[in-house]
């Protein structure tokens, strides 16, 4: 199988290369015309496709033989309409170029920042509500331009009888991404948790690859949307104590329980702050929620449906991280 | 009156926030190549319908206002289509690529009765107004000279300096500062006049895909003389405006509130220094408030200016009153831009 893979050389997108590759698979990387890719010693056997989604033309031709497009590219700047023309416009373009091309069936790097976190209560899983319609542009730009990715690709898969999978990653860790939103916020020496006993839906970057993997060669994922956790979420407290061992972090941590900070964002916001166009995402309460909420996760559709089990342990992930 | 918007990028949504707070507009239409992003916004800010041709839009829809939010090198064949089909322009800042486009735009407004207004929103921020307050009230006395300053970190991976996807103002003569040059020209243009001769240098102090990333011209104008400068590598960002004038000086931070004011005060002149002092402290102290305030509430933040100046245009539309920016304001800026331009230098 040949496997088209945009942001490739990203984060996630090395170890799904390599995950591809290891299973015996052939992979073009899709990656920007400027990318250094020296430092991943992708064997000769990986087509580099250089290429910018925003802007190359003729996209079509980096499909040429492909059987599988794994999307993963999207932007990541602090400007809202960039991180929208990457992640939205860029996702138009490569699919309006797949429509040219006979390659059928794609996989879709969507995210958990698109549930409807206010609506949801207990278990945050595939079946819970996706944030609606305009509620959606309360959310951070990361939010609204991934919720219209995953919502232009089903339209396309739709119109075109594509196989699409979509997967929506938890916060995804590895070495070098350890620190993650839902910690609670550094105030000089001070780390303030939020939530300490919240859960986090993460899933160590190789795990996670991993069922892009699975998902990009197992037929029985066409069709499918997954959420990708390693099991229930690990609480706050223990992540940052790991975090800490790690990393030799010594602030001094002042633990805020959820509902109190919680209460004080929801009574800031509804007296004084509503309306406001460029407020910190921790003052607007939908953000803050998609953050901290203490709620439950579940990869029981990726167990059931796929056979999958994160491969690797929570100690065995640490080791990788910080070793 | 129906306004339509035409390239739905990041200024497109501050003319469409300022839209919606303007009771006799409707915004009847949007249009982006890219569908998502027309379709996008115009669920987000109530925009009747989307389309991804302007010239479909302008037939169906037939607004009474076109804003034109594109790359600048798109604006002259955009502006003129929506001129043909009726509509006022409101076109985002440099108007067109080059003088040339700009005269024959211009022209073709007059000739069908049409407004063509350039966006030169900071001449509409609270600061400039109140210097120009102060001169028509004569407490300012005549302006000397004027310097503008911008300070912006250009050079960044993901904004005009992005080495993946070319930036559209690098296709202006100047690159990126080029996008500047008309707020530049349309302040020095504001307090002293149109200019009578221009001498700019363009040079490069870091090594990126822009052509230029310093700017520095002196001005001779009709009323006074100014001063204008772009550095891409001083830091922090910001937009410093100084008007010299014959019993005051004025400075200005254009990206916050602050405007300082140093003058005649009553009392003795041997304290005037202190007075000053305090005066100047105090108003800094002000801006600092004004811009959390700003921060944290609704409104245009920094695109004060902005919004003041799209419904005046309005007002100035539905009443048959004076523009804000008039066509003649607009020529003699851009007259001014095409001066200071580096055609024909190398960096």
């Amino acid at each position: 199988m040949r496997t088209l893979v945009t942001g490739a050389n990203g984060f996630l997108g090395r170890y799904v290369v390599s995950g591809l590759l290891a299973r015996g698979h052939d992979v073009r990387a899709l990656v920007r015309p400027t990318a250094q890719l020296e430092h991943l010693e992708w064997p000769a056997s990986v087509e580099i496709f250089r290429a910018d989604l925003r802007s190359t033309r003729e996209l079509e031709r980096a499909f040429d033989g492909i059987d599988v497009l794994v999307h993963l590219a999207a932007g990541m700047s602090a400007r809202e309409d960039l991180m929208f023309a990457v992640t939205v416009s860029g996702t138009e373009r490569i699919l309006d170029a797949m429509a040219r091309t006979s390659c059928r069936t794609l996989v879709l790097a969507s995210s958990f920042s698109v549930y409807d976190w206010s609506a949801i209560d207990g278990t945050l899983d595939e079946s819970s509500p996706i944030e609606p319609v305009p509620e959606i542009y309360e959310r951070d730009g990361y939010a609204i331009a991934k919720s219209w990715q995953e919502r232009i690709t089903r339209r396309m898969a739709e119109a075109h009888g594509w196989d699409l999978t979509v997967l929506r990653p938890g916060f995804i860790w590895g070495r070098g991404h350890t620190y993650l939103a839902a910690l609670g916020l550094g105030v000089g020496n001070l780390h303030v948790v939020i939530g300490p006993l919240s859960r986090i839906p993460i899933t160590y970057v190789e795990n996670c690859a991993d069922l892009f993997v699975l998902a990009a060669t197992d037929p029985r994922a066409r069709g499918e949307t997954f959420n990708v956790v390693d099991g229930e979420g690990k609480r706050v407290w223990t992540y940052l104590n790991a975090y800490r061992r790690g990393t030799g972090d010594r602030r001094l941590r002042i633990p805020l329980p959820y509902s109190l900070a919680f209460s004080f964002v929801r009574l800031a916001y509804a007296t004084f702050l509503r309306g406001g166009t460029k407020l910190p995402h921790i003052l607007v309460p939908c953000r803050f929620e998609a953050r901290h909420k203490p709620l439950r996760y579940s990869n029981r559709r990726a167990r059931e449906i796929l056979g999958w089990r994160p491969p690797l342990s929570f100690a065995e992930s640490w080791s990788r991280a910080y070793g | 009156m129906r306004a339509a918007l035409i390239g739905a990028g990041q200024i497109a949504r501050e003319h469409l926030a300022c839209l919606q707070q303007l009771p006799a507009v409707e915004l009847a239409a949007v249009c982006d190549l890219s569908p998502a992003v027309a379709e996008a916004t115009a669920e987000r800010f109530g925009v009747r319908s989307w389309f991804t041709d302007h010239r479909t839009m302008l037939r169906e829809i037939q607004p009474d206002v076109v804003h034109v939010t594109t790359p600048p090198t798109s604006h002259f064949r955009l502006g003129m289509d929506s001129l043909e089909a009726g509509a006022h322009v409101i076109v985002e800042k440099p108007a067109t690529s080059t003088l040339d486009e700009l005269t024959v735009m211009a022209g073709r407004a007059r000739e069908l009765g049409r407004a063509l207004v350039e966006d030169h929103n900071l001449l509409f921020n609270r600061a400039p107004r109140e210097i120009r307050r102060l001169i028509r009230s004569g407490d300012f006395g005549a302006v000397i000279h004027v310097e503008v300053m911008v300070c912006l970190d250009i050079l960044g991976p993901d904004g005009f300096a992005d080495p993946n996807t070319p930036h559209p103002s690098l296709s202006l003569d100047g690159g990126a500062i080029a996008d500047f040059l008309p707020h530049l020209a349309s302040l020095a243009y504001s307090f002293v006049g149109p200019h009578k001769s221009a001498h700019a240098v363009w040079t490069k102090r870091r090594s990126s895909v822009l052509p230029y990333d310093e700017f520095r011209a002196v001005v001779n104008a009709e009323r006074g003389t100014a001063a204008l400068g772009f550095s891409g590598s001083s830091q922090p960002d910001g937009f410093w405006l100084r008007v010299y004038g014959e019993r005051m000086q004025a400075t200005a931070n254009l990206y916050q509130t602050r405007l300082t004011l140093d003058g005649p005060r009553p009392g003795p002149s041997q304290l005037r220094p202190f007075l000053n002092g305090l005066a100047e402290g105090s108003a800094v102290i002000g801006a600092a408030l004004d811009g959390l305030r700003s921060r944290f509430g609704s409104g245009p933040r920094n695109y004060e200016g902005l919004w003041e100046l799209l419904a005046a245009t309005y007002r100035a539309l539905g009443d048959g009153s004076p523009l804000p920016v008039a066509a003649e304001q607009v020529l003699a800026v851009n007259r001014l831009v095409a001066a200071l331009k580096p055609a024909g230098t190398t960096p």
